[in-house]
């Protein structure tokens, strides 16, 4: 998703910020130093000829476009054979259309970042991009699925379980919670829906705050629901088998989710802020509402925004719908290694993604921006270095995303997934401001999203 | 209605009171209607004196604080970007060199082929004209991606050229020109022709010189459209060194969906920064561009 | 066409040359792509495409939701072309009106004519920030609870009030040259005849800016059906959601970031012929009023 915090602003702007900072900054410190010193040595044996130079197109802006700046430099510096030139390409959407008209016309990055409504298009389009897992093999760098998290694997992987685009920015839907909103209530964060609407939310109200905002329907109240629930999203095994996919969004579960949620809207128990991710999140922030499901990767900023202490908790899910709940995927984006490139630029690539996977390039990207380690080995390190000691909230959503898994906990792949998510989007909008009704809402949706996947499948000829 | 007229003359005390307190009444619509257009602007200014934390918590402020020089200085001196060269004057230079270029490549082609269709005996005048008036139909936004097949094909992509080509395709500036030059007396062609000029004297020696006001105002016009571009600058750029104000504005509004603090005050400053020229232009040469706005429609 | 014209054979072909060679590579093969491609549908990579005939134009034809945002576009069009004329109008004749100061107050009503839309909008989303926006604190000051991103209607006027806003002042410009380029004569002569102010504006003055007017009417409907990308584009904050917008924004929309190359060409297509009408309509208006003068 697009949350993202950065505790690089942490360390430059909020310096009288609880008094954790400042030993974050030496930290942050030390790793960088590290990890300069760990990757010197892995390359140190590489020869100073011409060195071979590739692009990376991203939609990082901001301070996350500092870090990804920072790891390329890093990289460049941990050798002398490769250089990579990061090119910041605007939003997800701008990015992957820039992307598309370049490779039609020959000029291609090397490297571009997909975001997760933009896979199927990406994937579908056979030829366009060479599987990573198929990359690093070719330049004989080890890899074996089983090192990522489970929630991080299967996303951007193939009906076969081949990974097709590294994930990049991963991070999940969790609940954060205000500590001083939820101790005046005299409530614990909510495990299951069924508790929120009992006790959390009425007694959050009565304490004289708006008890939960989120900030991604699609993302959170849909696409991740399923997976929490274990509950088909699409046919053909979520889209992932490819074909005549139908979506099953219109199923009873989430449509008796939506009904509650206009409820709790109509009781003051929940309040929408429009389509925008900042928008709802910022009344959190701001300490009028209580408790809001955003990102993983909202973490860092969080910390640099808010003045009250916050913490995190799972995602809830109804208990009547299944008492089991699974683990959910992860959202964000991924890098793509494009086609139509030398074997020196290909090769140049696979020793970035290497460069990338490391523990410490993983763990150093985890600290600074708030989302996920895609590695267990980067988890490890994690925890070894105290990091969720001090920040027990980062840590909640890697272990949702190595929950248990189901059989439709992999993700989704739908094709104009960027246009479904906008009708989804759209009629949610009406469901809340009470210009439509769930059935009716629903039944948009499904045979909208029907007719997009059938217009998209005939592009796939 | 400054001229005392007879009516006036007629019943002097009470029409001249009437009119006073008309004229106060103009005064107070045309404050009220400066202040409505201004306003926004005093906002943004006032605003851009704020870290971004404050301004993410308190919105728009009417009075000063205390990181105004800090905003400007990091808007246009901070070296961004990959490469660590991109700061706001360098993205102030391509803005030049995009409104400039823009305007100048407009003018002088629109010029000429206004010429060619107005002042000679050409059996497609008609068609020729035609030609160019129907790309009146299709907004840049609308053929983007064409478009920049046909940037990279030609290999422009990453070139200033290639920013600012694609731009001129609209006719815009051939209608102005056609316009002016169908209202200049024909009997200067004729006088032109008996003193034996030919046709590239005439355009030199006379037309050009004379089309003077017209030339000024389009030039505002069309540098002020190229200044503002947006999405075609974003797309077909991918080398730092040649983003526009407006694509490093955006770039910095684009985080409002993200988590992190966006640099508001920053995207303040360098807006106000990236006003500034086109405004300076517009008010400075204003008496040139009013005449040549009102006359393009003659 | 001139009568007294110059009949040198290759000069008029070389000085076309420049703009047409523009035209036929950055305008008619990017326009004759668009028809091609909207009776397809193809992978965006260039790899799939499948002849779907006119499947993409009946698609458009029967979806409910185009429909809404060609409807939104007429009402956006009409009332943003009507604000920002009339509310020009009425500055213009009062800065017609007053002695002193008329060029100040025409260089105070000049500076928003510089700015980028997509700074416009971001300037919108500030002062319609749904919780400390300047003017959505003024609506509520009148128990509106504006909110801008949730109501549709809410949206729909802070879009408009930015549009307007940005267009005023080249409406303004026209307007007070139209006016000061009415004869003393005339202005004398009305007086006599007409003595309330208001009267005599429609009776005299109106009929004289007619001209200016209609040409105007026309630039400001291409501006608020094309120009106004960059501000609906920015105060959508990158999520279209439930929230209104017009045709152009729709094929961007669907073109740009939804990559469905065929339906949005389909849409290019049916905006450019919408846009030939107009541009016709327009044309035989300038024209007409040539012969006039």
């Amino acid at each position: 998703m697009r949350a993202n915090g950065s505790l690089v602003a942490l360390n430059k702007r909020c310096a009288n910020l609880n008094g954790r900072d400042q030993r974050l900054n030496n930290r942050s410190m030390e790793m960088k130093l590290l990890k300069i010193a760990a990757t010197g040595l892995v390359f140190a044996a590489t020869s100073a000829s011409a060195q071979t130079e590739i692009t990376w197109w991203h939609a990082m802006g901001g301070q996350l476009g500092e870090t990804v700046n920072q790891i390329a430099e890093d990289f460049n510096a941990s050798q002398s054979d490769y250089k990579i030139t990061p090119v910041f390409k605007g939003s997800y959407e701008e990015t992957l259309t820039a992307g598309i008209a370049a490779f039609r016309a020959g000029e291609q990055p090397n490297i571009m970042q997909v975001f997760d409504a933009g896979a199927a298009t990406v994937i579908g389009a056979k030829g366009a991009v060479i599987p990573v897992q198929d990359l690093l093999a070719a330049n004989d760098v080890a890899f074996d699925i089983n090192d990522y998290i489970p929630g991080v694997r299967y996303f951007y992987a193939d009906a076969d379980g081949k990974m097709i685009g590294m994930p990049f920015n991963s991070s999940t839907p969790i609940l954060y919670y205000n500590e001083d909103a939820l101790a005046k209530a005299g409530v614990t964060p909510p495990k299951t829906w069924e508790e929120f609407a009992s006790t959390t939310g009425p007694a959050l109200k009565e304490a004289g705050y708006i008890p939960l905002s989120q900030s991604h329907l699609p993302w959170i109240f849909t696409e991740n629901f399923h997976s929490r629930h274990d509950l088909p999203f699409a046919t053909n095994d979520n889209g992932y088998n490819g074909g005549d996919t139908q979506i099953l969004v219109n199923n009873d579960a989430i449509k008796a989710h939506f009904s509650a949620v206009k409820d709790w809207k109509d009781q003051g128990l929940f309040e929408w802020y429009g389509t925008g991710w900042g928008d709802n999140a910022k009344p959190f922030e701001e300490g009028k509402v209580a408790m809001w499901l955003g990102s993983s990767g909202s973490f860092g900023g969080l910390v640099q925004k808010v003045d009250f202490p916050f913490s995190a908790t799972m995602l809830p899910y109804w208990e009547g719908v299944n008492a089991e709940p699974k683990q959910t995927f992860i959202g964000g984006a991924a890098l793509f290694a494009m086609s139509g490139k030398s074997d020196e630029e290909n090769k140049a690539t696979a020793e970035f993604f290497n460069f990338l996977t490391s523990p410490e390039v993983q763990y150093g990207w985890h600290k600074e921006t708030g989302y996920v380690p895609i590695t267990e080995a980067a988890y490890e390190v994690a925890k070894k270095d105290g990091h969720y000691d001090e920040f027990p909230a980062a840590e909640v959503g890697i272990q949702q995303l190595s929950l248990p898994a189901g059989d439709n906990t992999k993700g989704y792949r739908m094709g104009f997934y960027v246009q479904i998510r906008d009708v989804m989007n759209r009629e949610y909008g009406r469901i809340l401001t009470g210009e439509t009704d769930v059935e009716t809402a629903f039944a948009n949706i499904e045979a909208e999203s029907n007719k997009l996947l059938e217009r998209f499948a005939k592009t796939q000829n | 209605m400054a001229d005392l007229t007879q009516t006036q003359i007629a019943q002097p005390t009470p029409t001249r009171l009437r009119f006073k307190w008309s004229a106060v009444f103009d005064h107070l619509v045309l404050i009220a209607g400066s202040l409505l257009m201004l306003m926004p602007l005093v906002y943004a200014f006032v605003t851009a004196s704020y870290d971004p934390v404050t301004i993410h918590r308190e919105g728009l402020a009417l009075t000063f604080g205390d990181q105004l020089g800090t905003n400007f200085e990091k808007a246009l001196l901070e070296k961004g970007g990959f490469t660590k060269t991109v700061d706001g004057m360098v993205m102030l230079k391509n803005s030049f060199i995009l409104g400039i270029g823009f305007a100048v490549g407009k003018i002088i082609i629109s010029m000429m082929a206004a010429y060619a269709i107005v002042y000679f005996r050409l059996r497609f005048a008609t068609f020729a004209f035609w030609i160019i008036f129907t790309t009146l139909l299709l907004p840049l936004e609308v053929r983007i991606l064409p478009s920049y097949e046909a940037i990279q094909r030609l290999g422009m992509a990453n070139t200033y050229s290639g920013l600012i080509v694609p731009l001129i395709a609209s006719a815009t500036g051939t209608f102005f020109f056609r316009q002016f030059f169908r209202a200049v007396p024909e009997e200067l062609v004729e006088a032109a022709r008996i003193d034996g000029a030919g046709p590239v004297k005439f355009f030199i020696d006379i037309l050009v010189p004379l089309s003077r006001t017209m030339i000024a105002a389009i030039f505002i016009i069309m540098f002020v459209f190229g200044w503002n571009q947006y999405l075609w600058p974003t797309l077909i750029t991918t080398d730092e060194s040649l983003f526009t104000l407006v694509r490093g504005i955006k770039q910095i509004v684009l985080t409002y969906s993200d988590a992190a603090i966006p640099e508001h005050g920053q995207a303040l400053a360098l807006a106000i920064v990236a006003m500034l020229p086109p405004v300076l232009i517009v008010i400075f040469f204003q008496s040139w561009f009013v005449k040549g706005l009102t006359e393009s429609d003659k | 066409m001139k009568r007294a014209g110059f009949t040198n054979p290759w000069l008029p072909i070389l000085l076309l040359v420049p703009q047409l060679s523009i035209i036929v590579v950055f305008f008619y093969w990017p326009a004759a792509w668009a028809i091609q491609s909207s009776f397809y549908l193809q992978d965006p990579f260039g790899f799939g495409s499948t002849f779907v005939g006119a499947e993409n134009y009946t698609d458009i034809a029967q979806s409910v939701e185009y429909r809404k945002v060609a409807w939104f576009t007429v009402y956006f069009t009409a009332i943003v072309t009507f604000l920002s004329l009339s509310i020009a109008l009425l500055l213009a004749v009062k800065a017609d009106n007053v002695l002193r100061g008329a060029k100040t107050y025409r260089t105070l009503l000049m500076w928003v004519y510089a700015i980028a839309p997509p700074v416009a909008g971001f300037l919108g989303i500030m002062f319609f920030d749904q919780s400390h926006g300047p003017l959505t604190r003024f609506f509520g000051f009148f128990g509106w609870d504006f909110k801008l991103g949730v109501d549709y209607f809410d949206t729909a006027t802070a879009m408009i009030i930015v549009a307007v806003w940005k267009q005023i002042p080249v409406n303004f410009i026209f307007f007070l040259s139209g006016l000061q380029s009415i004869p003393r004569s005339v202005r004398e002569a009305a007086l006599i005849d007409n003595n309330s102010g208001v009267r005599r504006f429609w009776d005299v003055t109106f009929p004289l800016l007619a001209p200016t007017a209609f040409f105007l009417l026309i630039i400001n409907i291409t501006y608020a059906m094309f120009d106004t990308f960059g501000i609906i584009d920015t105060m959508m904050k990158g999520e279209p959601g439930a929230n209104p917008m017009t045709l152009v924004y729709k094929v961007y929309l669907d073109g740009f970031r939804g990559n469905d190359l065929g339906g949005s060409s389909a849409q290019s297509v049916v905006l450019m012929v919408l846009v030939l009408v107009l541009t016709i309509f327009q044309f035989r208006l300038i024209e007409r009023r040539i012969h006039y003068t």
